[in-house]
């Protein structure tokens, strides 16, 4: 079994807290900070940290708007935040792949 | 070796987690407080014009409610196209099919109740509203799921209601009117301004 693939992680994503988010993201145009935070039971602090790591990777924007004179903040992914994304899955793919692959030649010996 | 087999369970367990998370992310927001608020307005205006012309008979009220009710979902189907076009995004979303998919057989059951009264006996017409209240709240309870959250609770509020109905002393067919007019009419328009006042824009899917 080649452990390439896992070597190859991109280790921004692959991460408990910024994983969820990046799913998230994935699926809606954008989503605000509360609505994240709601979903994946997040404290202020903590996703806010785990964004900004993000945002310095250059997968997530974040926008600061106001909504009836309130403050709204939203956050999307980025072209290259969809394009890490999805070759995170890939390699997820690849791993599970391969490891099928490994077990039904074992198998067969 | 048992390592690397290791990795893989915990690269398809990520997988499931993604699948997930993505799926609650695509949670369906379109256009809800201008459905709400249309459906609400029409069944008010339903049940007053019903009252000023008197369907009395109970295939009269059954034919009256069901036309009412093709309305408000043509209305609604009108709305969520027309905000689809707004934000240049497909009107055949995957939230969209999840929702439709969710109200289709309770809305599918109420519609059978309805043709089923019509055929047997039509006497029975005054047990079709809280029938359909309950029907309809858990059309809503299931999208719910798909949905922002209050819908769950909405959808509980007309099976209460509904079931209450159902254990109460059936009322006489101008007072159902009322009583439609209340529940389909009053608590979507309310529910529909409580949306437009608290929904947050970016009507994303």
């Amino acid at each position: 079994m080649n452990p390439k693939p896992f070597l190859q992680l991109d280790r921004v994503i692959h991460e408990k807290g910024r994983l969820p988010i990046m799913s998230l993201l994935a699926a809606a145009p954008e989503l605000s900070f509360t609505d994240l935070r709601d979903t994946l039971n997040m404290t202020d602090g903590n996703l806010s940290m785990h964004i900004k790591t993000l945002q310095e990777a250059g997968f997530v924007s974040v926008t600061k708007s106001f909504h009836r004179h309130r403050p709204l903040t939203t956050c999307a992914l980025t072209p290259a935040g969809r394009r890490a994304f999805s070759d995170y899955i890939d390699l997820l793919e690849q791993i599970v792949r391969q490891a099928k692959e490994t077990k039904q030649s074992l198998q067969k010996k | 070796m048992q390592s690397l087999f290791m990795q893989t369970d915990w690269a398809s367990e990520n997988l499931q987690v993604i699948r997930t998370l993505m799926e609650r992310g695509a949670v369906y927001r379109r256009a809800l407080a201008p459905v709400m608020g249309s459906i609400g307005l029409t069944g008010l205006a339903s049940a007053a014009l019903a009252v000023i012309f008197g369907f009395d008979t109970g295939a009269a009220f059954t034919c009256y409610w069901m036309a009412v009710a093709v309305v408000c979902l043509a209305e609604a189907l009108l709305l969520v196209r027309r905000q689809a076009l707004k934000d240049h995004e497909p009107f055949w979303s995957p939230p969209t099919r999840r929702v439709t998919q969710a109200l289709g057989p309770a809305f599918f059951c109420g519609m059978m109740a309805g043709l089923a009264v019509l055929r047997v006996d039509s006497a029975a017409a005054r047990l079709l509203p809280p029938v359909w209240m309950v029907l309809y709240g858990c059309a809503l309870h299931s999208a719910g799921f798909f949905m922002t959250r209050g819908f769950k609770l909405f959808g509980w509020g007309f099976i209460v209601a509904g079931c209450s109905w159902v254990l109460a002393s059936p009322l006489s067919l101008p007072v159902a009117h009322c009583a439609m007019g209340f529940f389909f009419g009053g608590a979507h328009a309310a529910y529909g301004l409580y949306l437009h006042f608290t929904e947050k824009p970016g009507n994303a899917t």
